[in-house]
């Protein structure tokens, strides 16, 4: 008798665990555009090629405006969370995501960061995530597209510099070039995105 | 004839006004703020010597090549890290150290605000960095990274001495 009202309790459980199963995912998968996120696409710069072209829409390397923004971005797989900035031209414009930080166009923080999250692509964004730096590139002195605000790392440690095929990133690089942002695999530096071509 | 005369009037009236509308515009164009002095697309190799810089370390070695085989180590990404000098170089630093050592991996800095910036940096990938407590003097030598931090005017890099720089 115990026996049979503990086998109607656990196959009332289950009938009760599977479809809360199945449906939460759902319900907690689609929260981004159910809080509101939209792809705002507003006033995004032209995207520059070469140095000249760089300094005239971005200024100088290392100036006030290539770190006037900021947001943070969690890794999925460390769960640290990273802050970083970037160009004022790129993000910072309020959206109902992103609060009003005095930014000019939506493009990083709301939309190439909403439609990752939206496509529950954040998997596969990996710790070491870094943004604006006042430096050279690696092994040159070159400015690197960092200096300027432009450019991005995500999974930096496992999308290594000197690596010219691309495993995490590659799932949501196509976001990333919809939005005017070139992918450093070309020079197998997979974890680097930058707005700008021919630098 | 008259027909001639109206043509040749609409003419003259709308290349006037054209004209006008041309002039209107680029007397109102937007003049671009100043963006600081061009700096070019490579990095000075400045030495700041005599100057009292900010140093951040990565670490001490009694050899060069130790020193290089360390530094190739590090990951700062895509971004060049420290750089391999000399401790001579800069008076004041193996007293600061207090480790016997000839080459550290160093970047050197002329304002608290940068070093304080790279120190971020290297903590963003798990790497070492100990700023000095007491700037030191930069006798020359090799680059050491100087000039890789924003000038407090916002304007582009720090490309000069600053006041606290200064001896």
């Amino acid at each position: 008798m115990r026996t049979g009202s503990h086998g109607r309790g656990g196959l009332r459980f289950v009938s009760i665990a599977i479809p809360i199963a199945v449906v939460l995912p759902l319900i907690v998968a689609f929260h981004w555009t159910r809080l509101g996120w939209r792809d705002g696409h507003v006033n995004y710069p032209s995207r520059p090629s070469g140095y000249t072209q760089i300094v005239n829409r971005f200024g100088q390397p290392c100036n006030a405006e290539a770190r006037a923004i900021s947001m943070r971005w969690t890794a999925a797989d460390t769960g640290v969370t990273y802050s970083f900035r970037f160009h004022r031209k790129l993000g910072g414009r309020p959206t109902a995501m992103v609060s009003d930080k005095g930014g000019r166009s939506t493009n990083l923080d709301n939309d190439v960061y909403g439609h990752i999250q939206n496509a529950h692509l954040q998997p596969y964004i990996k710790h070491g995530i870094y943004g604006y730096a006042c430096r050279a590139k690696r092994n040159s002195n070159e400015w690197s597209t960092h200096a300027f605000g432009i450019a991005v790392d995500v999974s930096s440690a496992e999308e290594y510099l000197g690596k010219c095929t691309s495993t995490i990133n590659r799932n949501h690089a196509s976001i990333w070039q919809g939005h005017g942002w070139y992918w450093g695999l070309a020079f197998c530096d997979p974890m680097h995105f930058q707005y700008a071509i021919n630098y | 004839m008259k027909r001639r005369q109206a043509v040749v009037v609409g003419l003259v009236v709308g290349v006037t006004a054209s004209a006008g509308v041309i002039a209107a515009a680029a007397g109102k164009a937007p003049v671009r703020p100043s963006q600081g002095p061009p700096v070019g697309p490579m990095v000075r190799a400045d030495t700041g010597a005599g100057e009292l810089l900010l140093v951040v370390v990565g670490g001490v070695f009694s050899s060069r090549a130790e020193a290089e085989a360390a530094n190739e180590t590090l990951a700062f990404g895509d971004l060049q890290g420290y750089y391999v000098v000399p401790v001579a170089q800069f008076q004041g630093f193996r007293q600061q150290v207090g480790e016997p050592s000839d080459f550290a991996l160093v970047s050197a800095f002329r304002t608290e605000e940068g070093a304080q910036a790279f120190v971020e940096l290297a903590a963003t990938f798990g790497n070492t960095a100990t700023i000095l407590p007491e700037r030191v003097r930069s006798l020359g030598g090799l680059y050491a990274g100087l000039g890789q931090e924003a000038s407090p005017d916002g304007t582009g890099p720090l490309l000069g001495p600053s006041e606290e720089s200064l001896p």
